[in-house]
C-alpha cells in the first residue's frame, strides 16, 4: 500500500478530482495562516502602545487607553487550575478503572458513559451551574461574606466537570496502550495486580497521562461560555482581596469571558480598543500553543526514550 | 519503600477501591447531568413547545423558530463542511506521498484547528463577516463558521476511515492497472464516504450545541423568523436562546422555558452522536465481512 499511494500525480491523465482538493487544501491552510497573520498584525498598537505593560499591568480602562490584560490572564490560569486540581484527581483513577479494573466488555460502555459528559453543550453546563452550582458555592462559602455565587472558583468546578471526560479517555487510551506483555512480567515477578498497575502500568502510561492532562488545561483555557454565565461581571481589574482562597471566591474575568462579552462590539470601531481585543486573542492563542507544543515535546521525547532505552532487544534497561 | 504485607495489603485494596470510587464519581456524575436535565425540562416537552413561536421574552410559549434556526445553521454547517473535509481527506490519503512531511503537517494542522478555542472562530468570523464584508449577523456566516469549526473532526474521522480500510482492495485495483485518479473514484469514495457521513453526525452534533461561534456572527435572541436574505438575516438558535435565558433566569417561567429548550437540544445532541455511533460501529463491523 505504501508504494501505490505514491505513485506520480503527473502519470495520470484526468486529475482534475485530485488537483481541485489538493488546490482547496492548500487555500484552506493559507486562509488559516493568514487569519494568524490577521491577529498578530491587528494586536501590534497595543504592544506598541502599553509594551511589556500589556501583560503585567492589571488595569484595563478603554476609555483611558489603559489595556493591562493581567486581570483576564490570572482568571484565565486561575480557573483552569481550579479544575484541573480537581478533575485530575477523579479523571486518572477513572481512566485506570476503565482501562485496568474493569471487563473488557463493560469497558468500552462505561468510556462511552464518560464520553457522553464530553457532548453535552457547553451551555448547558453554563445553565446547570447558573442554576445549582452556583447557589451550593454561595451556601458553602457564605460566612466569608461572599456577594454572590459568581466567582473564579465557581467556573472553575463547572470547567472541573467539562474536562474530566477529556482527561479520562485520553489517560485511557496511554493505559491502554501499555503493551500486554509489560503487565505479564510484573504478575511473573510476584507483583500483585495492583502492584502491577502501580509500577508497571502507570509509570510507562505516564507521558500520555501527562499529555491527557496539558490537553484539558488546553480546553479549559478555551472555554467560553460556561466560564462566561458564572465567573461574575468584574471587569478589567485583578481580584481585591488577599489570599488565594479569597481571591478565588471574588469575582473575575478570564481572556474568552472578555472576548465573548459585549466589549468586541464596542471596541471594533476604535483601532487601539480592537487591538487590545486581538491581543487578548493573541494571548489565549498562545496558551493552546503553549499546551500543544508540551504535548508534542512529550510524544517526541517518550518516543526517543523508549526507542533509545525500552526497545532495545524487547529488554527493558535503564 | 518497605514491602511489608500491610503494605502490599494496602496497595491490593487502596487502589481498586481509589479507582472504583472515582469511576463511579464520574458515570454518576454524567447519569445526575442527564437526569436533572430530563426532570427539568420534560414538564416544557409537549407539542405546542416546539411549535409555538416564543412570547414574552421566552417567558411563554414555545420554540419553533430556534429549532427552526438550528436546523438552518446545522445544514449550512453540513454543506460548508462536506467539500472542505472531502478534499482534505483525498488530498491526505491519495494525493500526498505516504511517507511526505507534508502529511505530518496536514495531520498536525487538523489537530492544531480541532484545539483551537471556539470562541476565537466566532471573533474571526465577526471580524471578516459581520464587519468587513458588511453582512450584520447572517445565518450563512454562522453555517460557514460552524463549518470550518468542525472540519477537523470530519475529515479526521473520513481519514482514518480511509487508512482502515483492507489494504487487499488497493491492492487489486492497481493491479488491475487502475491510475491513481480510477482509484481514487473506484476505491477510495465508494468504501470511504460512510466515514464522512459519520464524522460529519459527530461534527454536527458539537456544533449544533455551540454557542461562542454563533454569538456575533448569526444568533439573535428574538425577532427573526425565516431568513429571507443573506446581509442581515439572523437566525434564532436553541444554544443561543439557552445563553440569554441563563442570564436573567429568575423568572419560574422562563426558567422552565429554558430546561424545555436544553432538553430539547440535548436530544438532538445525543441523536446526532447516536447516528454517529450506529455507523461507527456499523463500519467496524462490515470491515470483517
Amino acid at each position: 500500500m505504501k508504494n501505490f499511494a505514491a505513485a506520480p500525480l503527473q502519470s495520470c491523465k484526468k486529475n482534475w478530482v485530485r488537483l481541485i482538493s489538493a488546490v482547496a487544501v492548500i487555500v484552506l491552510a493559507t486562509l488559516a495562516l493568514l487569519a494568524l497573520i490577521y491577529v498578530i498584525g491587528e494586536s501590534a498598537p497595543v504592544f506598541k502602545h502599553a509594551g511589556i505593560n500589556f501583560f503585567l499591568g492589571h488595569e484595563w480602562y478603554y476609555r483611558d487607553s489603559l489595556f493591562g490584560a493581567l486581570p483576564m490572564i490570572y482568571g484565565s490560569l486561575a480557573v483552569s487550575l481550579v479544575a484541573l486540581t480537581v478533575a485530575v484527581p477523579i479523571a486518572i483513577p477513572a481512566s485506570i478503572w476503565t482501562a485496568e479494573l474493569l471487563p473488557v466488555r463493560w469497558r468500552s460502555l462505561a468510556k462511552g458513559v464518560i464520553e457522553l459528559l464530553a457532548g453535552i453543550p457547553s451551555v448547558i453546563y453554563g445553565l446547570i451551574a447558573v442554576i445549582y452550582l452556583r447557589e451550593w458555592v454561595y451556601d458553602l462559602f457564605s460566612p466569608w461574606f461572599l456577594t454572590s455565587g459568581d466567582s473564579l472558583l465557581t467556573a472553575g468546578l463547572i470547567l472541573a466537570v467539562m474536562i474530566l471526560p477529556t482527561i479520562t479517555t485520553l489517560a485511557d487510551d496511554a493505559l491502554c496502550s501499555v503493551p500486554e506483555q509489560q503487565r505479564m512480567a510484573a504478575r511473573g515477578l510476584g507483583l500483585n495486580s495492583m502492584e502491577t498497575i502501580l509500577y508497571v502500568s502507570l509509570p510507562q502510561a505516564a507521558p500520555g497521562i501527562f499529555s491527557a492532562v496539558v490537553l484539558g488545561f488546553g480546553r479549559a483555557v478555551g472555554e467560553t461560555i460556561a466560564v462566561f454565565l458564572v465567573v461574575g461581571r468584574m471587569d478589567g481589574q485583578l481580584p481585591n482581596s488577599t489570599g488565594l482562597l479569597h481571591s478565588l471566591l471574588g469575582t473575575g474575568q478570564t481572556l474568552t469571558s472578555k472576548l465573548g462579552g459585549a466589549e468586541l462590539f464596542l471596541a471594533y470601531g476604535d483601532k487601539l480598543h480592537w487591538s487590545a481585543m486581538m491581543g487578548l486573542a493573541l494571548v489565549l492563542l498562545m496558551l493552546i500553543g503553549f499546551s500543544l507544543i508540551t504535548v508534542t515535546v512529550t510524544r517526541f521525547a517518550s518516543a526517543f526514550v523508549h526507542h533509545r532505552f525500552v526497545a532495545t532487544n524487547g529488554r527493558l534497561s535503564a | 519503600m518497605t514491602y511489608t504485607r500491610t503494605f502490599r495489603n494496602l496497595v491490593k485494596y487502596g487502589v481498586p477501591a481509589v479507582c472504583w470510587a472515582a469511576g463511579l464519581i464520574a458515570v454518576l456524575l454524567i447519569l445526575a447531568l442527564l437526569s436533572v436535565i430530563f426532570l427539568k425540562g420534560y414538564h416544557s416537552l409537549e407539542p405546542g413547545f416546539v411549535l409555538e413561536e416564543s412570547r414574552e421574552a421566552g417567558a411563554s410559549g414555545g420554540i419553533r423558530y430556534q429549532i427552526i434556526g438550528t436546523l438552518i445553521l446545522v445544514l449550512t454547517t453540513a454543506a460548508a463542511a462536506i467539500p472542505v473535509s472531502l478534499a482534505i481527506g483525498i488530498t491526505r490519503v491519495s494525493v500526498l506521498k505516504h511517507s511526505s512531511l507534508l502529511r505530518h503537517v496536514v495531520d498536525g494542522g487538523l489537530q492544531m484547528l480541532n484545539s483551537m478555542p471556539s470562541i476565537l472562530f466566532g471573533v474571526l468570523g465577526f471580524m471578516l463577516f459581520t464587519q468587513h464584508f458588511g453582512w450584520g449577523k447572517s445565518w450563512l456566516a454562522g453555517g460557514i463558521i460552524l463549518g470550518l469549526m468542525i472540519v477537523p473532526i470530519v475529515s479526521l474521522a473520513f481519514v482514518n476511515h480511509l487508512l482502515s480500510l483492507p489494504p487487499n482492495r488497493l491492492e487489486a485495483a492497481y493491479g488491475l492497472g487502475l491510475s491513481p485518479q480510477q482509484v481514487l473514484v473506484s476505491v477510495w469514495l465508494p468504501h470511504g464516504w460512510p466515514g464522512l457521513v459519520s464524522g460529519l453526525f459527530l461534527g454536527l452534533a458539537r456544533a449544533m450545541g455551540e454557542t461562542a461561534p454563533i454569538l456575533f456572527v448569526a444568533a439573535v435572541f428574538s425577532g427573526a423568523g425565516m431568513p429571507l436574505g443573506i446581509t442581515d438575516s439572523p437566525v434564532l438558535a436553541l444554544p443561543y436562546h439557552i445563553f440569554v435565558m441563563a442570564q436573567d433566569s429568575f423568572d419560574s417561567r422562563a426558567q422552565a422555558n429554558a430546561w424545555g429548550t436544553a432538553l430539547v437540544l440535548v436530544m438532538l445532541v445525543l441523536a446526532f452522536n447516536g447516528v454517529a455511533y450506529t455507523l461507527r460501529m456499523k463500519l467496524h463491523y462490515g470491515e470483517h465481512h
